[in-house]
């Protein structure tokens, strides 16, 4: 039973996928120029990628103008906590004409589809791009089984 | 346009970033009596992909992201995108004066304002 809701789980995972993809290629088929903003800390929390590549899980999100200071991980199990905060960046003496760019702090958690091994974590930050490599715990590696 | 003139014109490499979807990047605008200054949110984006185009008192941004990807996506909010804008450059800005410095994904550009943009007063000359 337990492998039959991780399949139904998988189903929907693809389907979501799937529906993401559909919803971007229509938004770019009328849209040549969409006002959607480069990211989106507006909804609260910065957006994020997550792969699979087989012993780890790659993570990116979205973090311009953030220090790797004003960032927090934080990783337990299967659950995984992205929290900071940006700064105003307005420099002194200057009028201010346009202001899109929104300050305010942020977290955002997410439930893994894996454990992994939070001694193993690595994040680096690199141009606005927030980079968490999650190796799996052991268990749920892939591994070769040999045929005797 | 000969044929081979098109066929050799969809080679460059230059033209691959059409392809991307276009967004729109978020912007501070600010200003004091030396500059204007732009700040803009780039986040992913390398500093050899960002071009910047001052032409008949326009700039144009342009700006590609490619994001490393690599195995298979369990979700995906985030695309490569080309962040794409233009704003117009009053005739007070010193064309030859333009500085820009990326970083942590942040753009800034610094717009000089040129010496001689101050109110002048023409004097009349009788011959």
């Amino acid at each position: 039973m337990a492998t039959r809701w991780h399949d139904m789980h998988q189903l929907f995972g693809a389907l979501d996928l799937f529906r993401n993809q559909m919803n971007s290629l229509l938004q770019n088929v009328d849209q040549t120029y969409t006002t959607e903003r480069g990211w989106g800390i507006r909804d609260g929390f910065p957006r994020t990628n997550l792969s699979d590549t087989g012993d780890n899980l790659e993570l990116f999100a979205e973090v311009p103008g953030i220090n790797k200071e004003q960032l927090h991980v934080k990783i337990q199990g299967n659950y995984l906590e992205i929290s900071g905060s940006r700064p105003a960046d307005s420099p002194e003496g200057y009028t201010l004409h346009r202001n899109e760019r929104v300050v305010s702090s942020f977290s955002r958690s997410f439930t893994l589809p894996y454990e992994v091994d939070a001694t193993q974590v690595t994040a680096t930050l690199n141009d606005g791009l927030l980079k968490i490599v999650l190796p799996k715990s052991e268990a749920a590696k892939p591994r070769q089984v040999t045929i005797s | 346009m000969s044929e081979r003139e098109i066929i050799a014109r969809g080679e460059q490499s230059g033209e691959r970033v059409d392809q991307l979807p276009a967004v729109v990047p978020a912007v501070d605008i600010f200003e004091n009596e030396n500059e204007i200054l732009l700040h803009v949110d780039l986040p992913g984006v390398q500093k050899d992909d960002i071009s910047i185009n001052i032409d008949n008192g326009k700039l144009a941004l342009s700006a590609a992201r490619y994001l490393p990807t690599a195995g298979a996506q369990a979700w995906r909010e985030i695309a490569d995108v080309q962040f794409r804008r233009t704003f117009a450059v009053p005739q007070s800005i010193d064309l030859n004066n333009v500085r820009a410095e990326l970083k942590n994904g942040v753009l800034s550009l610094h717009l000089r304002k040129s010496e001689a943009a101050g109110p002048r007063q023409i004097e009349i000359t009788t011959s």
